[in-house]
């Protein structure tokens, strides 16, 4: 059989390099990941948050920052975010 | 979902180090700035937490869009509201 990879161990390969978060509501966020536990809540590192608001994308900069995982959507590894894309 | 902490949980990517778990540890005593779901940010000294994000601010600033509203010498916060916890200092 072929051999096939899990999405979390696609995550797991991803730790160290950086990922794009997209929630479930009007925010993403861009950042080096450190690590994640089984419910994806995920520790990233120099990360921008950006807010998609009516009057545009506002950017905020965090330094090491804990993400509840219940709000993540989508996770695009090895992605510098929405401006990356 | 099962009512255990998610601390409980952690070590899904074994053998690193940044874990949730281990970002808990060393935050604590450190200035962070807590974001809710809201869009609500309470900044202060981080007193203690845990694996539910369950959440005891000193000094607390209550910030809504950029702006300080509130001070609270003590504040606790329930970790279903937190979007996320992020260091104000290094860890």
């Amino acid at each position: 059989m072929a051999s096939q990879i899990l999405p979390l161990e696609l995550i797991d390969r991803c730790i160290g390099s950086r990922i794009w978060v997209i929630t479930k509501g009007e925010r993403e966020f861009a950042g080096k990941l450190l690590g994640f536990d089984d419910f994806v809540n995920m520790v990233l590192e120099d990360v921008t948050e950006y807010i998609n608001t009516e009057d545009g994308v506002k950017k905020v900069r965090l330094q090491q920052t804990l993400l509840n995982g219940n709000n993540i959507c989508m996770l695009v590894p090895g992605s510098s975010g929405p401006e990356d894309a | 979902m099962s009512a255990s902490p998610p601390q409980d949980q952690a070590g899904a990517s074994a053998g690193t180090v940044g874990t949730p778990a281990d970002f808990l540890k060393g935050v604590i005593g450190k200035r962070v700035v807590v974001r809710l779901t809201s869009g609500v940010d309470y900044q202060g000294l981080l007193s203690c937490l845990d694996g539910y994000m369950n959440i005891a601010l000193e000094q607390t600033e209550e910030y809504v869009d950029g702006a300080v509203v509130n001070r609270y010498g003590d504040a606790f916060i329930r970790g279903n509201n937190v979007l996320y916890i992020s260091a104000m200092e290094s860890i």
